[in-house]
């Protein structure tokens, strides 16, 4: 594996032109979706499910902690917003406070019981969170709707500085999301070059050796993964906008997992950029492949069995690899990839 | 605390299931330390081959379809017990070759690798087998109702029960007994040594894996008429017999036993207060357990910690 920690710690000018091709994609993709035979949902979809897979991979590809049991945040985040909406006040900012703040509170609970564990116990543990959670969310049917979840969630108007935005069509609640995700990229950005974001790879690196070079290891694992419960919370609260609803599902292992894929596919082990390209891949697969087969699962399945087996940096990790071998004819080193 | 006791032989009946599910489960996890998600798929599709085999599925309107419909169905049921396995075992087989690549390298990505081989092969149930529910028939003589101390039981709940009791017996004694159980216990405990002695690595692991699908596969065919047959069960049983390897700590085999026995009982009684939420005891047990021993009940230090 070539792994984050090759990669040395980066100045914001060295995002800027990544960050200015996502905000050109994301502000003119009101005119392309259209124009390539997609429709604007789809932009809400991607990036919403951007924000949530940029925020896991602070944990998974980072601090190489790896939860498998992500998708209850997001529900929670979910749940929060709807919650708040029929029950507090029809507010959009209240809403994703409030769907934050779950999400970080419950990551905050968990992340007490994970952040002492390591390697295979940490996933398993995640996993079993996260199931209790979605169970809960299940069988609580007084506050979630039990297996139908919470219905007819609004989309409260974006009130700012006394102006005030409708939200209720798509490309509203898009360019919405879009300034969302463009601001978890800046955010997670300085994070992860940060001295705390430093901290977190050599934590990944080798956790015991982070440890006796003092640093209280299993608190920056709780703050990891506080942060990145907070990030999709975040994310759920606008999936439940954008869906106008919250569900149990969306708190299941298989979406669990998704994330997961999606991380890893695109490259999150080795590229901050891997969970955008990773995204992306999965909704082309979905509605590219969706199209033309059912069975679009299976194929997607089967490329992200290759992928593990073949290719474990993802995609971002072939073209940083393409990319060097186009610029100097320089022989690409021998990524320590056979090492971890 | 007589209201209770058909709920605690309910526990111990469903634990012995849990048991079984978990068997090849721990075997794969003690020998080749990977945490094999596609386990409840395979469980799954020892049950369809089963479904296949017992009601001559494609082969239904050929004419050995209808010499072999023509027999007992007693004859079918016990050969659907043979090969339903068989054929789970080879599909075992292949992942174990997909795994090759990841040996040696983070856990993870044997957790990942077989994620999406669990995915996959959902996805391959649903277009061979359709995705309703289906039902498994079982034979008259092990169906329909018993009465035990004034209360009403299914009878093929004790047959499942015994039957998970005799192959938890049965893989023990192979374990222990057998020069080929003391091979497979040393390539968990140490497994360069193994090579070192002259025995071929990958062919055990390869059979090993085999073994352990054959196994989910057997358990499959058992569990399912209880449990319904849809094409996600896989991920509904792979859940709890991690939960359980876990509790009872990863690769101890009498750990598995004795935590699939909790867990059972920990769902059965659960289930007799407060039904909606038997589920959740599981991951209860799980949290407390884990939170006070890390390493399971009978957990040793393992390369998964890594």
């Amino acid at each position: 594996m070539i792994s984050l920690a090759d990669i040395p710690s980066r100045s914001p000018v060295q995002a800027y032109g990544p960050v200015a091709l996502l905000a050109l994609a994301l502000a003119t993709a009101p005119w392309w979706l259209p124009a390539i035979g997609l429709y604007q949902y789809l932009g809400v979809e991607v990036a919403i499910w951007m924000i949530f897979a940029l925020g896991f991979n602070l944990l998974f590809g980072y601090a190489g902690l790896h939860s498998f049991g992500h998708g209850a945040y997001l529900g929670i985040g979910a749940y929060a917003f709807g919650l708040f909406q029929q029950n507090v006040a029809l507010s959009l900012w209240g809403g994703l406070g409030a769907a934050i703040l779950a999400a970080g509170f419950a990551g905050a609970i968990v992340g007490v019981f994970v952040s002492h564990r390591r390697g295979i116990y940490y996933a398993l543990l995640t996993i079993a969170f996260g199931q209790v959670f979605w169970f809960s969310s299940m069988k609580l049917y007084g506050i979630t709707g039990g297996e139908d979840g919470l219905l007819g969630i609004p989309r409260p108007p974006l009130t700012f500085f006394g102006l005030e935005f409708d939200l209720r069509s798509n490309v509203a609640l898009f360019y919405l999301s879009a300034i969302f995700l463009l601001l978890t990229v800046l955010i997670l950005w300085r994070l992860v070059n940060s001295p705390f974001g430093r901290v977190l790879q050599a934590i990944r690196q080798n956790e015991t050796r982070a440890r006796f070079a003092g640093y209280e290891v299993w608190r920056f694992k709780w703050a990891a993964f506080v942060i990145s419960a907070m990030f999709a919370g975040l994310a759920g609260g606008l999936f439940s906008m954008a869906q106008q609803s919250a569900y149990p599902d969306v708190m299941s292992l298989h979406q669990s997992g998704l994330i997961v894929m999606m991380v890893l596919v695109g490259g999150g082990l080795v590229s901050f950029w891997g969970p955008v390209l990773g995204v992306i891949l999965y909704f082309v697969a979905r509605d590219v492949l969706g199209g033309l087969t059912e069975t679009w699962l299976l194929w997607y399945g089967l490329m992200f069995m290759a992928m593990v087996m073949l290719r474990p940096e993802g995609v971002a990790g072939m073209l940083h690899l393409g990319w060097k071998r186009l610029r100097g004819g320089e022989k690409p080193a021998v990524l320590a990839a056979e090492k971890a | 605390m007589t209201d209770i006791l058909p709920h605690l032989l309910n526990g111990l009946t469903l634990g012995l299931l849990f048991a079984l599910i978990a068997l090849g489960f721990t075997l794969i996890v003690g020998v080749m330390e990977v945490i094999n998600l596609a386990h409840g798929s395979l469980f799954a599709l020892g049950a369809y081959f089963a479904l296949t085999v017992l009601g001559a599925g494609w082969f239904g309107d050929t004419a050995f379809g209808a010499w072999w419909l023509s027999l007992a169905i007693e004859t079918r049921y016990v050969a659907a017990l043979l090969i339903g396995p068989l054929l789970a075992a080879l599909a075992g087989m292949a992942l174990e070759l997909c795994l090759r690549p990841t040996y040696g390298k983070a856990p993870l990505y044997g957790l990942l690798l077989t994620f999406g081989a669990a995915l996959v092969i959902e996805e391959i149930i649903r277009l061979g087998w359709g995705t309703g529910e289906q039902n498994l028939q079982v034979p008259a003589a092990i169906n329909g109702p018993i009465l035990v101390a004034g209360f009403i039981y299914s009878k093929y709940k004790f047959f499942a029960a015994g039957f998970s009791l005799v192959a938890i017996v049965a893989v023990w004694l192979f374990l222990e007994r057998t020069p080929y159980g003391a091979i497979i216990k040393a390539g968990a405990h140490d497994s360069e040594m193994v090579r070192a002695l002259g025995y071929d690595l990958s062919k055990l692991r390869l059979l090993v894996f085999g073994f352990g699908a054959a196994l989910a596969g057997l358990a499959g065919i058992i569990m399912v008429p209880i449990w319904g047959l849809r094409p996600h069960v896989g991920i509904d049983v792979v859940i709890p017999a991690f939960l359980i390897i876990v509790i009872g700590g990863i690769g101890s085999f009498w750990g598995a036993v004795v935590a699939a026995l909790l867990v059972g009982l920990a769902v059965g009684i659960t289930g007799a207060y407060a039904g909606a939420w038997a589920t959740m005891s599981m991951y209860i047990l799980l949290i407390v357990v884990v939170g006070f021993r890390s390493r399971g009940l009978f957990g040793r230090k393992s390369a998964l910690e890594n």
